[in-house]
Formats: C-alpha cells, sequence, structure tokens
C-alpha cells in the first residue's frame, strides 16, 4: 500500500476511535445506531453493488439476528455463544434460502427475496407464544465479553465501532481476494466467468451466505443496543429503506452504503423530531441525491475531493493511463 | 486420435431445429475450420459443445470424457477453452484485470479468500507474459471500453489462451478486424503450438486455406461436407452454397 493510502486509513481508524470526545451522550447512542445499521447495509452493499444480487428481503437476516439473541438470551447469558449463534443461524438460513434462489436474478431475485422476508416476517408475528408477536421481546441481557457488562453508552459504542471496523476490513481483504475478484467478475460478465471455468452460482451462494452472516451479526448487536426487538426488524419496508441507503450512499462502494445509513439514521431522526411528515421529506431529499450525486453520496465527494485535486496539479499533464486509486478513491474499497 | 467427438447433435430453439444430427471428429493437433454461410449453427454448435446451451440428443466427448450434459463450466476442466463471435469481456475492468480472472479460474486458489490478489506472483507473472507476447503490455491498464475494436478482438482470444487449453474453439476471431489485424490474427493462429488444437469459424477464406488443415462445411444445421482443403475448394456444390441458395454471400471460394 501505498503511504498516502496508509496514512489515511489511520485518519480513518483514529477518527472512528476519537469521535466520542466532540459527541455528547445523545451523540454517542445516535452513533452507535448508525454503526450497527450501516454493518447491516454494507452487507447488503456487498451483494448489490459488488454481485449483482439485488434484495429486497434483507432485513431477515438482520432480524433473525436479532431475534436469535432476543430468544436465547433467556436462557443463556454468554454473549459470545449468543452472537456466535446467531451469525450462524442467519449463515445457514442465508445459505439454504440462496441455494433456491440464486439461479433467479433481476425482478426475480428482488421479487422471491421479498416473498421469504414477508414470510419470516409473519411467522415471527403469529407465534405469538415463541417470539412475542407483535408486541416484540424485551431484551435484558446485557452485553460482556468477558470484560465487565458493558453498560454506558460510550462502553458501547466502542463495542460498535470495533465491529464496525472489523466488518469493513473484513470485506475489503475478502474483495480483493481471489474470491472476492470472482464475484466482482460475475457481476460485470456472468457467462464469461462461467466461459472461463467459474462455477458462478457457487461464487454467488457464498457471497449471499457471507452478507447474511454480516447482516444476522449487526442484528445481534442491535438487539443488545435496543434492549428491544419487534417484528418490523423482519419486514420490507426496512429491506426498501437498507436499499434506499445503498443506492444514496453508492453502489459499487463499500463504505457508499455505511454512509448512506449515517445519512438516513441521522436525517430521519432529526426531522422526525420537527415533523410527523419526515417520509414526504426525506424521500425528496433522496430523490434530489441521487439525480445531483448520480452514484450516490460517495461519487459526490469524490467528485469533489478529484475536482480539488486537480485544481492543485493544474499545469501538470495528466496521465495517459487510467489513475490507480488514490487518496480518498481507496477508501471506497 | 480424436481429441473432440461431436456424435449425432440435435438442438432446436423454441421448435426450430439448428442442428440436425451433427457429427465431428477433431484430431489432437489439428487445425479444423467451420465454415457456412450465415445461420448455418456454426456458433449454436460451440453453445453446444462447450454446454453453454444444453443438448436435445448427441453426445459430445472431449478426449473421451463425456462433457455434454455438465455444466457449462467443466468443459474447461477437461482443456477447452472458447472465445465468443461478439467480444464478450469484462468491459468495465482493465486489460489486466481481465487476463487475471481468466488465468485465476484454472488455479487452485481461485476459491481463497483471505489473501489478495495481487500476491499470487504466479499469477501476475503469467498475465505479464501473455501480454508481452501479444503486444497487450503497453495498454494493460485500459478499460477495455478504451481499446480499439482489433485489440478488443484480440483481449477475446487472450482470456481463452489463458487457461491453457488443448482445444480451442474460436468463433470468428477475425470478424471486423482491419487487414493488418486480420493478418496479425493469422499468424498468432499459426504460430500456436500443435499441442492446442485449434477448431475454428471463419468466413475470410484467406484466413481459411492458410490455417486449415481440415475443412468441414455446415448448411441449414447439417454436415455438408467435411475434407481436405484442397477437395473443399474445387468443391462445386460448396460454392453454390455460398453463391446460390439464398443464403447471404459474404466471400468467395
Ligand atoms: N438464442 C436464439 N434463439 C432462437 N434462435 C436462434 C438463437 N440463436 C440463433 N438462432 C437461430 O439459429 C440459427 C443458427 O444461428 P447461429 O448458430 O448463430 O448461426 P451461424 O453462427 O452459423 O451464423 C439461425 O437461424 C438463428 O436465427
Ligand atoms: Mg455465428
Amino acid at each position: 500500500m501505498k503511504k498516502e493510502t496508509v496514512a489515511l486509513h489511520v485518519a480513518f481508524v483514529a477518527a472512528t476511535m476519537l469521535l466520542p470526545l466532540i459527541l455528547t451522550s445523545y451523540g454517542l447512542k445516535l452513533t452507535s445506531e448508525v454503526l450497527i445499521i450501516a454493518m447491516f447495509v454494507m452487507s447488503l452493499g456487498l451483494i448489490i453493488g459488488f454481485a449483482g444480487l439485488v434484495s429486497l428481503g434483507h432485513a431477515a437476516f438482520f432480524g433473525i439476528g436479532a431475534y436469535t439473541v432476543a430468544l436465547i438470551s433467556e436462557h443463556v447469558d454468554n454473549t459470545w455463544l449468543l452472537l456466535i449463534a446467531a451469525v450462524v443461524t442467519a449463515g445457514i438460513v442465508a445459505f439454504l434460502s440462496g441455494l433456491m434462489f440464486i439461479r433467479s436474478s433481476g425482478a426475480y431475485f428482488l421479487m422471491i427475496t421479498l416473498a421469504f422476508g414477508q414470510m419470516l416476517y409473519a411467522i415471527a408475528y403469529k407465534m405469538e407464544g415463541v417470539t412475542g408477536g407483535a408486541d416484540g421481546k424485551a431484551v435484558s441481557e446485557s452485553f460482556n465479553l468477558g470484560f465487565g457488562a458493558i453498560e454506558s453508552r460510550l462502553a458501547f459504542y466502542y463495542v460498535a465501532a470495533a465491529a464496525f471496523l472489523a466488518c469493513y476490513y473484513l470485506l475489503r481483504v475478502f474483495l480483493s481476494s481471489p474470491l472476492g475478484k470472482g464475484v466482482r467478475g460475475i457481476k460485470e460478465n456472468e457467462s464469461r466467468m462461467t466461459a472461463l471455468g467459474y462455477n458462478t452460482h457457487l461464487y454467488k451462494l457464498t457471497v449471499y451466505s457471507l452478507s447474511g452472516m454480516m447482516a444476522g451479526f449487526a442484528g445481534a448487536l442491535y438487539a443488545y443496543f435496543n434492549q428491544y426487538i419487534s417484528p418490523d426488524l423482519l419486514h420490507w419496508m426496512f429491506s426498501g429503506q437498507a436499499l434506499i441507503m445503498v443506492i444514496v450512499g453508492g453502489v459499487g462502494t463499500l463504505l457508499g452504503p455505511a454512509i448512506g445509513a449515517g445519512f438516513f439514521v441521522i436525517l430521519q431522526n432529526y426531522i422526525s423530531s420537527y415533523t410527523e411528515r419526515w417520509p414526504i421529506i426525506m424521500g425528496l431529499l433522496f430523490v434530489c441525491l441521487v439525480l445531483y450525486g448520480r452514484g450516490g453520496v460517495i461519487h459526490l465527494a469524490s467528485l469533489v475531493w478529484s475536482h480539488l485535486q486537480s485544481k492543485r496539479r493544474t499545469g501538470r499533464e495528466k496521465s495517459v493511463l487510467p489513475k490507480e486509486g488514490s487518496g480518498f478513491e481507496s477508501l471506497k474499497g | 486420435m480424436s481429441l473432440l467427438k461431436v456424435e449425432r447433435v440435435h438442438k432446436s430453439y423454441n421448435g426450430l431445429q439448428v442442428l440436425k444430427n451433427v457429427s465431428l471428429d477433431v484430431q489432437a493437433g489439428e487445425r479444423h475450420v467451420l465454415i457456412g454461410p450465415n445461420g448455418a449453427g456454426k456458433t449454436t454448435l460451440f453453445h453446444c459443445m462447450t454446454g453453454t446451451l444444453p443438448i436435445d440428443e448427441g453426445v459430445v466427448t472431449v478426449n473421451g470424457r463425456q462433457i455434454s450434459g455438465l455444466p457449462p463450466y467443466t468443459a474447461v476442466r477437461v482443456g477447452m477453452a472458447r472465445t465468443f463471435q461478439k467480444n464478450n469481456l469484462f468491459d468495465n475492468l482493465t486489460v489486466e484485470e481481465n487476463l487475471h480472472l481468466a488465468i485465476a479460474a484454472c488455479k487452485p486458489y481461485r476459491f481463497h479468500f483471505f489473501k489478495p490478489f495481487y500476491k499470487y506472483t504466479d499469477l501476475l507473472e503469467e498475465a505479464e507474459q501473455l501480454l508481452k507476447q501479444w503486444d497487450l503490455w503497453e495498454r494493460r491498464a485500459c478499460v477495455v471500453n478504451q481499446l480499439s475494436y482489433g485489440e478488443q478482438r484480440l483481449l477475446e482470444l487472450l482470456l481463452a489462451l489463458a487457461s491453457k487449453p488443448r482445444l480451442l474453439l474460436l468463433d470468428e476471431p477475425t470478424s471486423g478486424m482491419s487487414p493488418a489485424e486480420t493478418a496479425q490474427t493469422t499468424r498468432l493462429m499459426q504460430s500456436m503450438p500443435r499441442s492446442i488444437t485449434l477448431l475454428v469459424i471463419e468466413h475470410d477464406m484467406d484466413v481459411v486455406f492458410s490455417i486449415a488443415d481440415r475443412i468441414t462445411v455446415l448448411h441449414h444445421g447439417e454436415v455438408f461436407l467435411s475434407g481436405a482443403p484442397e477437395e473443399i475448394r474445387g468443391d462445386e456444390r460448396v460454392k453454390e452454397i455460398y453463391f446460390g441458395g439464398g443464403a447471404p454471400l459474404y466471400a468467395e471460394a
């Protein structure tokens, strides 16, 4: 990696770690939520932006993670075990459903994932005895990885931040590996990948399962964070919001969806405190963003960045070869 | 010894029969050229041989191993690679990235997920060698869209070569090329070692006769004639197929 890139990553991690210095207690809570939702949206951005699988049922895996923690924590209080159970359960469900869905693409994939998510929603809603039905369930266990219970907002912020950074860097490694490159190739041109000898269904199934696991992990953290879960976590509206966050943030980048999540959660928070009609205002804002930001917030930001860069080096000749990812670009993943 | 054996293959698209009882033998090391008017079913035959399309009836074997009925990615595992009549590349990736994907397809680590691509040095070296050998090294960092049509056509061929095939199927490799590019591609085919068997669909008769050991004529989905280049060149009925019969013309014998 280039020096400039390393510096950028150090700054990125440091900023995440130092953010609490300038945040109020409420700001800490809100940012923790943003980070958890960002992990979820990043997992959706992975399959949309890198594998070309547009799902409208991704909340299913988030919900499965959250419900796993809520339901099992009544019997088991080991946080490690609960997190692993959530990730594994979400992964298995993603794998099995992927086995059935992965052959369909485009609108069919969208519809079938939507139906699957709604089916899980209906189950959580109807099976009152187990899931608490429409009332949902309270989660009273505190988060404890063996270093003492995490009770304060500041402590939980660090849990969320560490989890987010871990997910982000894991995905970076994944995307630069042969498997990740293969997934990207399939999105670019599946028929050629098949002709080259790639078992494309297996690649898609793998990335779909991985994405489900990450969504499940985010859901599990959310259950601890919110101390309450309800079927809304499984509802297609939530999947749809995540989809909007991916698009607003920037399809085909890693951090874009995370930024989209931040935008959405914070805006929703502020606008909804002023007016009941927040969905309309949010909708209008997003339409403008997509119209003027083209590929989302992150592309808009990198446009501004490269504009500044090119101003800085006016006079210098432009390279004939396309630029290698540098500066801001490299964080996009 | 025959490397590729196609036996009594039938194929139809929603009721329209495109291949009728097609049988074809390609010997190891041979340069076999498939000709025939547009719509004769040549490309469809490639799709059927590689498993891109399922066949209705018949058997395809490579080196004695049946591959018909297996998923299309298995064709590469038995040493078969193909190009497409219409460029089928990774348009948004660079030349180098295109080639990396093609080479990695046959590596045991193609499914690894913890080590970055660029640390597999054998992959980078193979790509570099191929690119240098075929004059695309200078263009390695260009996105496919920035290449000329001829360069794209060449890349199409390199992607197939990357898997080190024993049997290479080329679907009109020179179509749309300038005379100079056509000559380069012809030289490329001529210079390939005999350890690579070639089956080529080609319209340019100069190219056909400068590479072919054997020619098969496909007409209305059937094998019309198969023989040595001299036999085909002198055959009146083949001329008839190209000039008469209502089929579009594009070449002279
Ligand atoms: N996907 C398809 N669906 C229906 N018909 C097709 C399809 N592809 C090709 N055909 C028809 O099959 C016949 C053979 O086509 P093709 O194999 O491309 O011929 P060639 O490569 O010899 O020009 C043509 O009549 C063509 O119209
Ligand atoms: Mg054709």
